[in-house]
């Protein structure tokens, strides 16, 4: 985020921080000298103007990894416009929306540009698109999409990427944008990128009319200009101006001239430019050299170039791989490609090559270069060797894309792709090709591809055609459909019934006139094949009769069911004629066409009766009944017979539907009955569940009956209860009966129990029984532990060794597990068992070294003082496995002790593996951490050092977590002048911090200090400060949101000369107190009515409003949409109306917007206005307004506080028309409930809640919670009553136990446990639906105050999750609440119950713990929370993924 | 309350499917491990192309345990990730908890 936001938000970039990179870009190369000697590393750390935090010169929208094709783009000022650009952001309450939506658009633009140096025009069309639908446009999104329209595009022709940033300009401006001088310049800069002719004399005309004052950055853009075309006399003149307005010409400039003369054609003035900068002061720099390398690119001289390389080389600048290219594309353009491959030897793979030679490929393929394109990517797809050892490569697939948008031709890209082929680069180029160009609709292309594919040997498939014939589908396009056809056919591809009936027939009206014009255009089909399209088609229209005969037919070869089975389906659903049906049926089952297994033992039919009941839904179900019974009648008359399981499978919809009459005639059909007396399911409470069992177990073994299954069951409840005796004793007793499972219980239980000996002696029966048996990873691990706890070592690594022949694969939390182990051992001192675990582990493969699986072994050392020890181990460790974990805490150790020449050793080992820098991060850190403060300042201060993001967060998390306020205050003094330093993200975790422990004083002092520093911090530490001091009750000393207005009383002198000097303009304001002066034009207005909504102050805002109307000055819409919105963000309807009056006189077509429409309803709403706010929405559906959630939400809860259902009733009648909104449709059901409440109509609202869940089961995931708990707050027993017999009514009569568990969890959550637990007793059932108990629990473990309930839900019921999962929540509740008694309660508990706690719980845990200010009992994860709950996140994610 | 179709259904979900394979290629590859009850290869009806993903359903345990051993899984000489059904594709009933007001 951090490149864009330092260009994009400017307003949040600190002044300081600019004044910072002036002097870091004159003492660069100093600087690179001196660390260069210093610490001898590369030069990478050198190249400062690459992320120079300055605005116009290297943000990454404008010049990160950018400008392939642009010269003279870097400049190097700073810019004085910063101020005016957000100030047309709208008002207070939609400004945190409008934010969210630049943040939105901002993070995925940056994200691109960070992943690829690039911008997608479909993204960025996208951006525009939502942009311009929420209403509005801002400064900074106006700016932000002005700034990706230029060399961010490689994939863009230039003249497309013109017409586009013109398009976004008139088109913002329509919307309201203001433009200022940064936008015109950010204009400028699309010009110049995209090489775009213009008069600069126009656009200084342009702008002046549009009474924006042009800045430096302005003049030397048009300098920049003239000089592309080579137009010296032109740039002179723009020079003597800022001459005499006595602007800077930076080097910016004289690289701009470099260009000028040469393309002028004067090479001695443009080489004699360097000279003249020298004596004029400016050292010629990296660009300078760019620049002239770029001109003697332009002609071809290789000669010159390489000199000027060398002189580049010897004057100690570096020019980076991606100036080289630029050379490279200068060369190209000019068509001096032979000399391409020189320039390309002298690259030197930087980190971020990759993703500029792609977009220096991208660019040469849209300027039509598309063999030294190839070459290009040729030259460096070595490069990309390591990381691409998979089976499959596939490089170069952007190249190949690109190629067919570009509409390049087929031969030549079929030449790329045998090349590819043939170097082993891609496995089949040809292939995606082909896939390119079927997405991108190019059948001509798509053809030719497929054609060279079977030259190749390679197989056409039919579904290779299908894009194609989608497309034509759309368009009903006949003349294509029949030409893919006939490619097709040419091909030799069959098409086969699922492409005719899917992609070529509906283009046509009827099969019948597809098979017509078939004929016409002379293309033979495959007549089976035409068939199965037809029996389709028939199906599917449920045409059964139709269909009857066709399959009937002996013309009719053999079709497979599965062709047309959706079709049937579909066709039968409408039961029109039993009989008919049947008789299909019958075919289906029979004819050995349709079914060439023996009809006995086939389950077609059976399968396709599941389907049809399974595609029917409850109501249909209901309202065929009839005829299905007929159906399922005939069908046993014919003697069709279906197996055991579907019948169970059928059954257990059919039951689901309240329908066993049909149940029963479906029975008719099973011929083998055996097995169906035991399906008999068991629900009652725990104890009596216990009872039951055993008694039932004794009574069956008594009996010599097969006791495994009831005995497995036993064991699952003694285990949930943790009764380790009891079932040992069990076990002992039905030895024989003991299934693997059975065992796995009991061994998991021996483990939690930490008792070895016994799950030892389990396991081993277990295995003298079945060896084949695999227990889950969980398990073996947990047997690894208990084993290794005890001494039983080489038993543990057996275990090991068992899970890896069985291959189990050991998932995350499993992993933690085994790391809680070694730690244990680590604790003990065990070095040899931890070697020996780890050892196994990864030699297996088990698990992939890592930093937390290997650090228990140095632990081990650093608990016993052991540093020589640790240090040994550390080396073995990263030697072994590549990890290099406790670092940290091993340097502490040396330093604290300080062992000077183990330190030495330490730090140098460290720089050979992980580099200097990472080096002198954590003597940095160790200093740190240690108080050594001086010795810390000694090495942050390192020439050349440059900030490294996540290792200065790394310590600061590090600091907050364990609260150490002055180390992380020693780490923010030191690094005012690291290099690259984010000086926000200093303070916001030094605020951070402060939050924690509250304290106000050290925040008051924060803030003092960044305005010291000059720093104009970003909204979200300006808000964490804020809360501070107002949770202290001390006045907050600036206004949270709206402080930027305030910033230039913060700024430094020379800021606001420069500022007011290139802008006088604004001059004026600064003497505007509360109304524009006399001659105040309409632009003051405007900014004027905007900055007051901005600060709050809208009842000015509304008396500037009225007088610039009394004065016939028309402001925008957008002003009057401002004002409108903050007037009703206060509730003030009428003067919103009477400004919206103002609007619509001034400006007719004037409405109000989306969301000031929405701020409208609710203020209604609010004050009761309730006929008033529906009609307000009727306007706004009316208008084709998208209503908020939020509006709905209020319009609708009124409505029924008032008992309006008709209202209710005729909102939701409005929104349905609106098609698919995000609101829940539950929003209307349980109003109506309430509003029915409202007017004493129980019946009804019982009536409609309860055929709201009998009507269609789907609904069961419905809540009306919602309504339980306004009954329960306004006390209403009687009310209550009744909806509770209704939800006991459905979950015991109609298994629709959505209600009660809602009425179950609206109990427990407002605290009354004992009517939870009666409701629990009335309707077991309600405590299987372990889904919405979950819910309900991670929901509650999000806010305060709610462990006892998670508490009270676990023990009412105890499975409802595992315990774990209980635990790890309970523990997040005790960590919101920093209830540190009861975590530590809780953790002991899990201890003995050998419960794993995974790394987020244990990183929780140890926080409560050092907050109590006691140790922590267990290693603390190393990472931030944030790593971990990520980590978590992901896994999480993969897990559904494979749910779906 | 969920229907389960029999209880024993042996499937494996499949992605990473390449584009260039069809409903038959998988079949076919799949058949080698047992007799193949189902192939669900879903083709969006937008683009013309599948979506990438695929529930294959073996008619008895052992063709799913053949699958699973297996690995890797390379058709055409693309990678496939096969893993087991958690949820088999016969009983894919919306069962999720919605937020509600």
């Amino acid at each position: 985020m951090a490149a864009l936001l330092r260009s994009a938000r400017l307003l949040k970039c600190s002044p300081t921080s600019l004044l910072q990179v002036i002097g870091n870009s004159k003492h660069a190369p100093a600087a690179g000298r001196l660390y260069s000697g210093a610490v001898g590393t590369t030069r990478a750390g050198l190249c400062v103007r690459q992320t120079v935090p300055g605005r116009l010169n290297t943000n990454s929208l404008s010049s990160y990894r950018s400008a392939l094709p642009c010269l003279s783009c870097r400049q190097y000022g700073v810019v004085p416009e910063q101020r005016h650009l957000v100030k047309d952001e709208p008002s207070v309450a939609v400004r945190s929306k409008q934010t969210q939506q630049f943040d939105w658009a901002l993070a995925k633009l940056d994200s691109s540009v960070r992943r690829t140096g690039r911008v997608t025009k479909t993204l960025l069309l996208r951006i525009f698109h939502d942009i311009c639908r929420t209403g509005y446009p801002s400064g900074n999104q106006a700016l932000l999409l002005l700034r990706s329209c230029g060399s961010l595009l490689p994939e863009v022709p230039l003249t497309e990427r013109i017409e586009l940033s013109q398009r976004i300009w008139d088109k913002l401006q329509e919307l309201g944008a203001t433009y200022d001088v940064s936008h015109y310049n950010a204009l400028l800069k699309t010009y110049l990128q995209n090489e775009f002719r213009f008069s600069p004399t126009d656009f200084l005309a342009k702008m002046e009319a549009a009474n924006v004052q042009p800045n430096r950055v302005t003049y030397q853009r048009l300098i920049a200009a003239y000089c592309q075309v080579g137009d010296i006399e032109g740039a002179s003149t723009v020079l003597g101006f800022m001459k005499s307005k006595d602007l800077p010409i930076t080097e910016a400039v004289f690289n701009s001239l470099v260009t000028g003369h040469a393309r002028a054609g004067d090479m001695d003035s443009a080489e004699n430019i360097l000279s003249v900068m020298k004596s004029a002061g400016v050292e010629p720099g990296p660009d300078t050299y760019l620049s002239l390398l770029n001109v003697y690119a332009e002609k071809g001289d290789i000669a010159k170039i390489k000199q000027t390389l060398e002189t580049v080389e010897n004057a100690d600048i570096c020019l980076m791989d991606r100036d080289l290219m630029q050379v490279v594309f200068s060369l190209t353009k000019a068509g001096h490609q032979q000399y391409v491959t020189e320039i390309v030897e002298c690259m030197r793979h930087e980190r971020g090559y990759v993703p500029d030679a792609m977009n220096l490929c991208l660019s040469l393929i849209t300027h039509g270069h598309e063999k030294t394109a190839f070459s290009m990517l040729k030259s460096y797809t070595g490069l990309l060797g390591d990381s691409q050892t998979s089976d499959s490569p596939d490089l170069g697939n952007f190249f190949l894309r690109h190629c067919v948008n570009m509409d390049k031709s087929v031969e030549n890209i079929v030449g790329f792709c045998r090349d590819l082929k043939d170097s082993g680069l891609h496995s089949s180029p040809l292939e995606f090709t082909l896939y390119c160009a079927l997405d991108g609709n190019k059948t001509g292309m798509a053809v030719d591809l497929m054609r060279s594919m079977k030259e190749a040997g390679l197989p056409i498939r039919p579904h290779y055609f299908w894009p194609l014939f989608i497309h034509y589908q759309k368009e009903k396009n006949i003349p294509g459909t029949l030409q893919t056809l006939k490619a097709m056919q040419e091909l030799g591809v069959g098409s086969d019934s699922e492409t005719f009936t899917v992609y070529i027939v509906p283009s046509f009206p009827s099969v019948d006139s597809t098979r017509t014009s078939l004929k016409e255009a002379g293309i033979d089909v495959d007549p089976n094949v035409l068939i199965a399209t037809e029996l389709r088609t028939e199906a599917s229209r449920g045409n059964l009769a139709g269909l009857f005969s066709l399959m009937s037919s002996p013309e009719l070869s053999r079709v497979d069911l599965s062709v047309f089975r959706a079709s049937l389906i579909t066709g039968f659903k409408e039961f029109q004629n039993v009989e008919l049906m049947a008789k299909i049926t019958e075919l289906l089952y029979k004819d050995p066409r349709f079914n060439n297994a023996d009809p006995e033992t086939s389950e077609n039919v059976a399968y396709f009766l599941y389907n049809l009941i399974d595609s029917m839904n409850k109501t249909a179900v209901h309202s065929k009944e009839e005829q299905l019974r007929e159906y399922f009648g005939l069908l046993k008359n014919m003697n069709i017979r279906i197996s055991l399981n579907i019948f169970r499978g059928i059954r257990n919809i059919l039951e689901s539907y309240q329908a066993p009459e049909l149940v029963k005639d479906l029975l008719a059909l099973v011929e083998n009955k055996e097995g169906l007396e035991s399906d008999v399911t068991l629900s009652k409470g725990l104890e009596e569940k216990l009872d039951f069992l055993e008694k039932t177990l004794a009574e069956l073994k008594a009996e010599g009956k097969p006791v495994s299954s009831i005995l497995k069951k036993v064991i699952s409840v003694l285990c949930a209860e943790e009764k380790l005796e009891r079932a040992l004793e069990l076990k002992t007793q039905y030895e024989s009966d003991m299934t693997p499972a059975t065992y796995a219980m009991l061994i998991s239980l021996c483990c939690r129990h930490d008792n070895a000996e016994e799950a030892l002696k389990l396991k081993i029966e277990l295995a003298r029984k079945d060896s084949e048996v695999v227990l889950d990873a969980q398990k073996y691990v947990a047997l690894v532990r208990v084993l290794s706890k005890h001494g039983k070592l080489e038993e543990a690594v057996d275990m090991l060794k068992e899970m890896k022949e069985k291959d189990v694969q050991l998932r995350d939390n499993v992993i933690g597990l085994l790391n809680l182990t070694m730690n244990t051992a680590a604790m003990k001192g065990d070095a040899n068992t931890i070697r020996r675990l780890q050892e196994t582990v990864f030699t297996l493969g088990l698990a992939k070294p890592s930093s937390s699986l290997c650090s228990p072994l140095i632990t081990c050392y650093l608990e016993s003082g052991d540093y020589a020890g640790a240090f040994d181990a550390s080396v073995e460790v990263h030697k072994k496995y590549n990890q290099m974990p406790k670092t940290h805490e091993l340097i502490c150790g040396l330093v604290k002790k300080g062992d000077a020449e183990l330190l030495q050793k330490v730090m140098e080992y460290l720089s050979r593996v992980r580099g200097e820098m990472m080096m002198l991060y954590e003597l940095y850190f160790a200093f740190l951490q240690t108080g050594r403060y001086k010795e810390a300042r000694k090495i942050i201060e390192t020439p050349g050092l440059r900030a490294r993001p996540t290792r200065l967060q790394w310590f600061a998390e590090k600091c907050i977590a364990a609260q150490q306020m002055e180390t992380l205050e020693n780490m923010v003094d030191m690094t005012v002048k690291l290099f690259e330093c984010d000086r926000d993200d200093m303070y916001h975790y030094l605020l951070r911090l402060c939050k924690e422990t509250n304290d106000w004083r050290k925040a008051e002092a924060t803030w003092m200090k960044m305005q010291e520093e000059n720093l104009a911090p970003r909204e979200r530490t300006l808000r964490l400060l804020a809360d501070i001091l107002k949770n202290n009750d001390k006045e907050v000393p600036f206004e949270v949101p709206e402080v930027w207005f305030e910033e230039g009383k913060g700024q430094p002198e020379m800021f606001l000369e420069q500022e007011v000097k290139s802008n006088p303009v604004f001059r004026p304001r600064k003497g505007v107190a509360a109304s524009p002066s006399n001659e105040a034009t309409v632009d003051d207005y405007k900014r004027k009515v905007l900055s007051l909504c901005k600060k709050g102050k809208t009842q000015e805002a509304y008396d500037i409003l009225k007088e610039a109307d009394s004065r016939n000055v028309v402001l925008g819409p957008a002003q009057f949409d401002i004002v409108i919105k903050a007037l009703l963000a206060q509730g003030n309807i009428e003067d919103a109306m009477s400004v919206k009056n103002i609007a619509t006189n001034r400006v007719p077509e004037f409405g109000l917007s989306d969301n000031a429409n929405n701020l409208l309803i609710i203020s209604q709403v609010k004050k009761c206005q309730m006929k008033d706010a529906v009609d307000t929405l009727k306007g706004m559906l009316k208008a084709d307004q998208v209503p908020s959630r939020l509006a709905l939400t209020r319009l609708v809860q009124s409505l029924a506080s008032e008992g309006n259902t008709q209202g209710i009733q005729d909102v939701e009648a409005m929104v349905k028309t609106l098609g698919s909104i995000d609101i829940s449709s539950m929003l209307f059901v349980n109003n109506t409930a309430l509003s029915h409440i409202k007017n004493e109509e129980l019946d009804s609202a019982v009536e409609l809640l309860e055929s709201f869940y009998l009507q269609n089961t789907e609904n069961q995931k419905s809540s009306i919670s919602f309504v339980f708990r306004k009954v329960l707050e306004a006390n209403n027993d009687a009310v209550l009553d009744k909806l509770s017999a209704m939800a006991e009514r459905l979950c015991n009569h109609f298994a629709s136990y959505r209600a009660a568990t809602d009425l179950f969890l609206t109990y427990l959550d407002t605290g009354r446990t004992e009517e939870a637990r009666f409701l629990l007793q009335r309707c077991a059932a309600v405590s299987e639906q372990k889904d919405a108990m979950f819910i309900y629990m991670l929901r509650a473990a999000q806010q305060p105050g709610q462990a006892a309930k998670i508490k009270a839900l676990s023990e009412l019921i105890p499975d409802f999750t595992e315990k774990e999962n209980i635990y790890l929540h309970l523990v997040k509740s005790y960590g919101i609440d920093k209830d540190f008694g009861s975590a530590k309660a809780l953790y002991e508990r899990m201890q003995a119950e050998g419960v794993k706690a995974d790394e987020l719980t244990l990183k929780r845990l140890a926080q409560l713990y050092k907050e109590a200010g006691e140790t922590v009992p267990f290693d603390e994860p190393p990472e931030s929370f944030r790593f971990y709950a990520d980590k978590l996140k992901n896994r999480r994610k993969s897990m559904e993924l494979a749910d779906n | 309350m969920a229907a389960t179709a029999g209880k024993k259904v042996f499937e494996v979900f499949v992605s990473k499917v390449p584009w260039t394979v069809a409903t038959r290629e998988i079949r076919e590859y799949f058949g080698q491990f047992g007799q193949v009850k189902r192939c669900l290869l879903p083709f969006d009806k937008e683009t013309g192309f599948h979506r990438g993903f695929c529930w294959i359903g073996f008619h008895t345990e052992e063709g799913l345990q053949n699958v699973l051993q297996k690995d890797p899984h390379i058709i055409e000489g693309a990678k496939l990730q096969v893993q087991k059904n958690r949820k088999p594709f016969s009983e894919r009933k919306p069962n999720k908890e919605t937020e509600d007001i």
